[in-house]
């Protein structure tokens, strides 16, 4: 059995949800929402990535995109007062039968097809990681040092503008 | 069979326009940076998609979009924090209601 066909429906989806989710990031009135459905995206970026053969990248976008700057953003917006706050409850939270036969009708055949694959032989050379890092290491060391310099900054810069004045906030409080 | 280069390409710009179209037209600080997030990592499936077509050995393409990542965290890092203290004197979040340093 031929497996050519998996690689562009696999892309479908993964540009279905890319395109999708990213929409609706602009378009849904819910900022919660809109921050999960930006952690869709970069999921679904991370599978392009992977498609594409760019491993190591993917894990990086899943561990910076999806983990560290998803965090970042859902605390920006806890901290700000967003309008237009109403209470909702999940459709699925309720419809416990519905989501059940839903989950099975996807996951079933998923699971026969990849288990239907055979162990593939590794591939000595451990993909694309030694060619990204030989690159970052001996051409770009410099460059690269300096993205951490500009981290470092952007640390600092964050935690500075965000730490309270003690005196201000005495002062504010008094009036 | 594999996917065309043409269909990253195109994905990437979609989902470069959606942000674009984002930053735009939503006046939430906190929508406008993630619609910036969108838009730098389209602009990373572009560098990675030509990379892996066009590349030497190396992939350069790939080793540009790792510095994408940290212009990006330190961007978001220090844009939430920008947005938090403009909150903090002000509680408006609109952009368009910032304006106090406007000549």
């Amino acid at each position: 059995m031929s497996f050519d066909f998996v690689e562009p429906v696999v892309f479908a989806v993964l540009a279905f949800g890319v395109i999708g989710a990213g929409a609706a990031v602009v378009l849904l009135d819910r900022i919660t929402a809109s921050a999960l459905l930006m952690a869709l995206t970069f999921l679904c970026m991370a599978g392009m990535f992977v498609l594409l053969g760019a491993e190591t990248i993917a894990a990086f976008q899943v561990l910076i995109y999806v983990g560290a700057i998803t965090v970042l953003i859902l605390f920006g917006v806890q901290f700000t007062k967003q309008g237009g706050d109403r209470s909702y409850a999940l459709f699925f939270q309720k419809q416990y039968p519905l989501a059940a036969a839903l989950v099975a009708a996807v996951a079933i055949p998923v699971a026969l097809f990849a288990f239907s694959f055979t162990a593939p032989v590794p591939q000595p050379g451990g993909g694309d990681i030694r060619p990204l890092a030989t690159s970052v290491f001996t051409d770009y060391a410099f460059a690269f040092e300096v993205a951490s310099v500009l981290l470092l900054a952007a640390m600092v810069g964050a935690i500075v503008l965000t730490t309270r004045d003690q005196r201000e906030e005495a002062a504010r409080r008094r009036t | 069979m594999t996917v065309p280069l043409g269909a990253y390409i195109a994905v990437s710009a979609g989902l470069f326009f959606i942000g674009c179209a984002g930053v735009l037209v939503r006046r939430n600080a906190v929508v406008i940076l993630m619609c910036v997030e969108l838009m730098l990592n389209a602009a990373n499936l572009a560098l990675v998609a030509f990379s892996r077509r066009f590349g030497a050995v190396d992939q350069r393409g790939s080793v540009f979009v790792i510095f994408v990542f940290v212009i990006a965290a330190a961007e978001v890092a220090v844009g939430l924090a920008i947005v938090l203290s403009a909150y903090r004197n002000r509680p408006v979040i609109d952009v368009d209601e910032i304006r106090t340093m406007k000549g």
